[in-house]
């Protein structure tokens, strides 16, 4: 096969310490390769290597048989690469064919812009990817799904040759994902266009993707193609292994517990356009999942027992005491926690340190008359930090200079440190890789082992069998089933998150 | 990336250096060119430099740089306030009132004290209702701290029909217009309420919750603290400085006039915040950078007036001023 891509002896070093050694990365013309490896293996620095965003320090790039270099994002885009980035970078407030042509519109006489144009040509587009969208509507009124996939539509129409797409699916649930690999599939398929996909995903790489290279620490370990010569798809667990230096996705962390009484007992909870007079109970001990499609009230649900959003009707009984937080401050004194989904705009505070995002919740407790006391502080987040094998050089660096997983790790310390009763996981290891995901897993199986009532909301069915003594699957805002340990299928999750009933 | 912003983590000794301490070069650097061009202007740099000038620079910032130091507050929650010019002026003419009214009952010291507390009392609560618009309102503090502005100003003008109100008791003027040896009590009175702004910032739960609801208010919130009730404690210092303000500046001058006093004081102090390093975006800053804001824009107004430029000249070189400190402090931001 031609070679679209053809990176070697790439080696890049950060204040004399190597973070790309002697890499070689070839990628044929017309598939998706994904690039894998854990937080801080290298990824992001090749791609910006190769985008012009950062220089090498050695090594040769060519792109088409041809050798090339580029200094800034700009040229690179000339050349036909284009980067879809994590974060979607849409605005809201646009529709969808001013933010396709956002930065290049078309103009006519006097600037006037040219909006008959620039709505056929997004017509013309999302036919040729295959995708129905009006291109007069909002963005703030579509689905997330459709926001990544006007970014992708984006590379289209600069006519990209080589799209790098840099973890599109962290936000998507597994429908979702389907359609955005949908139109990748069609783009390289229909179009001849070259598609390298970073991910944390293994399931989507193995599925989705036709070869995948591993970076480790700068070194590449190996590429790959998905599929055995027999047509099987690689083991995940196999990928994880060559990720990591050892065996992380068949490592057991489930650990049975023996189960209390009722902790929490929530009847005909209702948030109206969210959450459909749902009740369960939660006991002492156990890990409850809940899961469905994005958008069907599973976040709702916890936000409002937490106090986040307001429910209208239904009622809450925590140890036998009825209780109505009006906000999460209330819940907070209650005993319950939640440890939020999108991290950044609802974890992180990054102005502050490390020990200062650990201690925000339990601050009072440093205090002798009105003074805190920073070493007693300091102590306890050493002690968690410990505790949570949280890799930070000092805890009075900024948050924002630590991994995905370690600051995931540091939002959840801020809770255990308060010690509730009731703990609300809402996509407990979004953004974070596969070593520290068990990592989390494992804290998760401790705090349950202490007698901690657990619910975790998650768009994987792979984490909630992974973890989960008992599963809710919402629907529409309904408790569509509820699944045993015993009884976890992705199938019968599938069927369930989909609007179907298990005989 | 962690390893891509790590090279960025790594300045040079000098530039580390300059990140620090920049509003330390940049003080240093008014001070030595108000310095030269005082040399240049008169022959010799004593009308500028000398210490009965250094004083009368901070007594002149030290009534502004008190409501500065509670606008530091409000900023780094995430607010801004407009009216703290208007409010002094309407704070003190109650104050004076309640003053000028008690003093033939209960004799001047009894007097005094109770227009004290009334005044902090009155000023307090008026800013935490600005608060409390504000959070559960769900409005820009811009918009409601601009129309309170108005409604104090007004209340203040019609109340005395445009004219002031003096204090009738010589007692009062002694509160500002006494020295302790060489330094005026206004100096005093701001070095008292900077250590004590100092200390809430560094080492009270308010302070640090003040930084956190400026930096990620959805992220504080949702780590089960109450939000709105930070962001009008933050009001509630700034409403205490105002009165202290309306205190210390109604004794200087024996009166409070409802149309000239205290104009321009809103956008001086904040100017002196935002100097300071006091970030407008909010959950940024420092108290001692404040401290060297205020002496900056003291040193600027002082050197203007000696230097004899032409008073309607004056502000534009001020502003010109203003934007080129700000604009050094954040070349250091991009450093970070």
């Amino acid at each position: 096969m031609e070679n679209a891509l053809a990176m070697s002896n790439i080696t890049k070093t950060f204040g004399g310490v190597p973070v790309l050694i002697d890499v070689d990365f070839t990628v044929g013309k017309g598939e998706i390769h994904a690039l894998i490896g854990e937080n801080g293996a290298g990824k992001s620095t090749l791609m910006n290597i190769l985008g012009g965003v950062i220089p090498r320090d050695k090594g040769e790039i060519e792109l088409f048989g041809e050798k090339v270099e580029f200094h800034t994002p700009a040229e690179a885009l000339a050349k036909g690469i284009a980067f879809v980035h994590q974060e979607l970078n849409v605005v809201n407030d646009l529709t969808v064919y001013e933010n396709l042509f956002l930065g290049h519109e078309l103009k006519g006489k006097f600037g006037k812009l040219n909006k008959a144009e620039m709505i056929r040509r997004t017509v013309e587009i999302f036919e040729r990817i295959d995708v129905e969208v009006d291109p007069t509507v909002m963005v703030r009124d579509l689905q997330a799904t459709y926001k990544q996939i006007i970014e992708i539509a984006k590379s289209v129409l600069f006519n990209a040759k080589l799209v790098i797409m840099d973890e599109p699916t962290t936000s998507l649930t597994q429908h979702e994902v389907e359609n955005v690999f949908r139109v990748m599939k069609n783009l390289t398929e229909q179009h001849g266009v070259t598609i390298i996909f970073i991910s944390h995903k293994l399931k989507e790489v193995v599925e989705f993707c036709d070869t995948f290279t591993v970076l480790r620490n700068g070194e590449v370990i190996g590429t790959q193609a998905t599929k055995t010569p027999e047509g099987r798809p690689v083991d995940q667990a196999d990928i994880a292994r060559m990720m990591v230096g050892r065996d992380v996705i068949n490592v057991e962390v489930y650990k049975e517990r023996k189960e209390g009484d009722i902790l929490l007992s929530v009847k005909d909870l209702h948030v109206p356009g969210h959450v459909n007079e749902i009740s369960f109970d939660l006991h002492r001990g156990e890990i409850l999942g809940i899961t469905g499609l994005l958008g069907d009230g599973k976040e709702e649900l916890a936000r409002a027992i937490f106090g986040d959003i307001r429910y209208t009707s239904g009622t809450m009984e925590l140890r036998g005491k009825r209780i109505n937080p009006k906000q999460p401050a209330a819940a907070r004194k209650f005993g319950i926690g939640m440890l939020p989904a999108n991290r950044k705009e609802n974890a992180i505070i990054k102005d502050l340190t490390v020990a200062g995002n650990m201690t925000i919740v339990t601050l009072p407790d440093y205090r002798r008359g009105p003074t805190l006391i920073k070493s007693k502080e300091y102590e306890t987040a050493t002690l968690y930090k410990e505790r949570l094998n949280i890799k930070v050089q000092d805890l009075h660096n900024l948050i924002g200079s630590l991994s995905g997983g370690n600051q995931q790790k540091v939002v959840l310390a801020k809770w255990l440190i308060a010690k509730p009763d009731v703990m609300l996981l809402c996509n407990p290891t979004q953004g974070v890789d596969v070593g520290a995901k068990n990592e989390i897993y494992n804290i998760v199986m401790e705090l349950a082992g202490l007698g901690m009532g657990i619910i975790v909301t998650t768009g994987e069915a792979a984490e909630a069998a992974r973890i989960c003594d008992r599963l809710l699957v919402m629907y529409h805002g309904n408790l569509q089933g509820e699944l045993d340990r015993n009884n976890f299928s992705e199938e019968s999750i599938m069927i369930l998150s989909t609007g179907g009933h298990l005989n | 990336m962690g390893t891509t912003s790590s090279a960025a983590r790594t300045p040079s000794a000098f530039s580390r250096f300059a990140h620090e301490y920049m509003i330390v070069l940049i003080t240093i650097g008014v001070f030595v060119c108000a310095t030269i061009a005082c040399t240049i202007k008169f022959g010799e740099p004593t009308h500028f430099l000398n210490i009965q000038n250094m004083v009368n620079i901070l007594r002149a910032s030290s009534v502004m740089g008190i409501i500065a130091l509670g606008m530091a507050f409000v900023i780094i929650s995430g607010n801004i306030d407009l009216s703290v010019g208007a409010q002094m002026v309407f704070v003190g003419i109650a104050s004076f009132n309640v003053i000028n009214g008690l003093e033939p009952s209960i004799g001047p010291y009894a007097a005094i004290a109770v227009g004290i507390v009334v005044a902090m009392v009155m000023s307090v609560a008026l800013s935490m209702f600005c608060g409390f618009i504000v959070t559960k309102g769900v409005v820009p503090s811009f918009i409601i701290t601009l129309g309170l502005s108005y409604i104090y100003r007004s209340l203040s003008i019609f109340e005395l029909q445009s004219g002031g109100i003096n204090i009738s008791t010589k007692v009062f003027q002694k509160i500002s217009n006494t020295n302790l040896g060489i330094v005026p009590m206004p100096v005093i009175y701001f070095f008292i309420v900077f250590a004590v702004y100092l200390y809430i910032s560094r080492y009270t739960v308010l302070g640090r919750r003040i930084f956190a609801v400026g930096s990620n208010a959805q992220a504080t919130r949702l780590s089960g603290i109450n939000t709105d009730m930070i962001k009008i404690q933050a009001f509630a210092l700034l409403g205490l400085t105002v009165a202290i303000a309306a205190v210390v500046e109604g004794s200087r001058m024996n009166s409070m006039n409802s149309s000239s006093s205290g104009l321009g004081y809103d956008l001086n102090t904040i100017a002196m915040a935002v100097v300071g390093g006091i970030a407008m975006e909010g959950g940024k800053g420092n108290f001692v950078n404040v401290l060297f804001g205020i002496i900056i824009l003291g040193m600027i107004n002082n050197v203007l007036t000696i230097m004899g430029m032409d008073v309607y000249l004056v502000n534009a070189v001020k502003g010109g001023i203003i934007i080129a400190a700000v604009l050094l402090l954040r070349s250091r931001g991009k450093l970070n």
